[in-house]
């Protein structure tokens, strides 16, 4: 290819045309959990394509956590989310949920709320439940203060892919790496000493 | 970073009448009162229709316009310019996966998406098919060419669907360093020597005129959007979004001594409006119809990305990972 940039000029001939993706080219999905503060609640960011969960985590890292500061993420596959309907209005998502009772063994589940139509689901505490229907019961013993909550979502801690103590240290940002911040581009003295110059001449 | 003036289908106001007039009522009620749609709500088909092809614009724009900055990443100027643009370049294809995740939501899969970008069905922002010769153009990209991104930005995530705003707030808080490093880059030039000034100045001049197309074609030629205003996925016209551009970086440009390669420009004082020369709307059609100077090379790019990438992919498939519509 004839390109300005060396780099492209340098990339091989593909002759044949490019067949189209097959389904899964892009891997599965799944969700992915911030702490924005230690102390302060997991929320829901978004989405990771990924083979595995381990890479999840990995994806998640590289495009949720860039900037803002964070002090843990998780993730999750979205199929082992359960999600209760999404409600409106006054409509309060934990009043359908049936009182189910289950005898098995018991697990922890993480319970996420939405709280405010528009904003991120947001952690609300754990559970200890047999299955995600018993999960969703006990969060609404346990949850439901009568405030209007427009989301529901149980996820059993052991699908998770949590960070690990010693894993938290990535978010530790070296100084060196200012270059990423828009404070370390103050160019505010160089424009002041040029519009001088400019006025003198 | 992405440009506005979004193409978006010829609306035929009659597809609207197949839908349910009850639910069509609550949902204009719900945009109206200021709350947003979520994925699993009722939505016209036009809505989900042009939202899709609007959050798969700007998620193509933001991968194929890591490209023209990309290739001055080996030829930047000193360590610390290298490291930041490496930085910038990196975001921007971060952006295009939280936008490739929000179109999502709406029923397209990501791997249709790609497939349409790389057979030329898809569009991007116009702006990516014109070459970066120097490093000053490349400072004019992260510098102004963003800025632009930054007022539709802002603009579209006081939208009405959920998703595509929350990952427009994250990427907004992104920008805002592409935008200080930009003019940063650019103040360094103009302060430079001769030869730096006139490197920058010769780039504004070719930049100027897709830097003005940026914001798509001018409402007076622009197809019928009223609907699209309406129901928040629009949030200001092409016009109105140049203006605010102009209003905020033509002083600055100018306070650094450069000139901006049209007469007729200038600040109306009475109507607080801009005026221009007429940007070249042929021009524009012609390079969004696939013959500007570098779109075959933009796509040849993702093609050759795509084919040589294929076999990684394979061997990273598990059969026990599935594809399912994100969540939110």
């Amino acid at each position: 290819m004839n390109s300005l940039d060396p780099r492209v000029s340098r990339l091989p001939q593909i002759q044949e045309p490019v067949s189209l993706k097959a389904p899964l080219d892009q891997f599965g999905t799944f969700e992915v959990f911030v702490q924005p503060k230690e102390g302060k609640p997991f929320q829901h960011e978004g989405i990771v394509h990924a083979p595995d969960i381990e890479l999840a985590w990995v994806l998640a890292k590289e495009t949720f956590t860039r900037r803002f500061t964070c002090t843990s993420l998780y993730v999750a596959d979205t199929r082992d989310v359960y999600v209760s309907p999404l409600t409106e209005g006054e409509s309060n998502a934990y009043d359908p949920i049936p009182e189910t009772r289950e005898s098995g063994i018991k697990k922890t589940y993480e319970i996420y709320h939405l709280a405010k139509r528009g904003r991120q689901h947001v952690h609300a505490g754990t559970v200890q439940a047999a299955t995600p229907q018993h999960a969703m019961t006990e969060a609404k013993l346990q949850f439901n203060t009568g405030k209007t909550v427009y989301n529901v979502w149980a996820i059993a801690n052991d699908a998770i892919r949590f960070t690990t103590p010693e894993e938290k240290e990535l978010w530790l940002t070296l100084s060196e790496k200012k270059f990423r911040d828009a404070s370390d581009y103050k160019g505010g003295d160089k424009l002041k000493e040029f519009l001088e110059r400019k006025l003198i001449s | 970073m992405y440009g506005g003036g979004n193409t978006f289908e010829g609306i035929k106001t009659d597809s609207l009448s197949q839908e349910d007039p009850v639910k069509l009522a609550a949902f204009e009620a719900r945009i109206a009162r200021g709350e947003k749609i979520e994925p699993t709500d009722w939505m016209p088909q036009l809505y989900r229709k042009q939202l899709i092809r609007m959050i798969e614009q700007h998620a193509h724009s933001e991968i194929i316009g890591a490209l023209p900055e990309g290739t001055w990443i080996t030829r930047a100027p000193g360590f610390k310019r290298k490291m930041a643009l490496m930085a910038k370049v990196q975001d921007e294809v971060g952006h295009a996966q939280l936008l490739y995740s929000a179109a999502e939501t709406l029923g397209k899969s990501r791997e249709q998406m790609i497939d349409d970008l790389i057979n030329g069905k898809s569009k991007y922002s116009n702006v990516f098919n014109y070459p970066t010769f120097t490093w000053a153009d490349c400072c004019f990209i992260s510098w102004l060419v963003d800025a632009g991104a930054i007022v539709n930005q802002l603009a579209n995530a006081k939208g009405s669907y959920g998703p595509y705003c929350r990952a427009l707030e994250r990427i907004c808080a992104e920008e805002s360093f592409h935008l200080k490093y930009g003019h940063h880059c650019v103040i360094y030039l103009a302060s430079g020597t001769a030869k730096q000034r006139q490197m920058f100045q010769e780039a504004l001049n070719r930049w100027w005129p897709p830097m003005m197309h940026f914001f798509g074609p001018s409402d007076k030629i622009s197809a019928h959007t009223e609907v699209l205003m309406r129901w928040k996925v629009k949030m200001g016209t092409n016009d109105e979004m140049r203006n605010q551009f102009l209003d905020m970086y033509v002083p600055k440009i100018w306070e650094l001594g450069f000139t901006i390669p049209d007469p007729n420009l200038k600040k109306n004082t009475e109507t607080g409006k801009w005026e221009y020369t007429e940007p070249d709307w042929e021009e524009f059609k012609r390079v969004i119809n696939g013959n500007g100077p570098c779109n075959k090379e933009r796509l040849e790019v993702r093609r050759v990305a795509e084919a040589r990438g294929r076999w990684v992919r394979e061997a990273l498939k598990s059969p026990k990972a599935a594809y399912v519509t994100p969540l939110a």
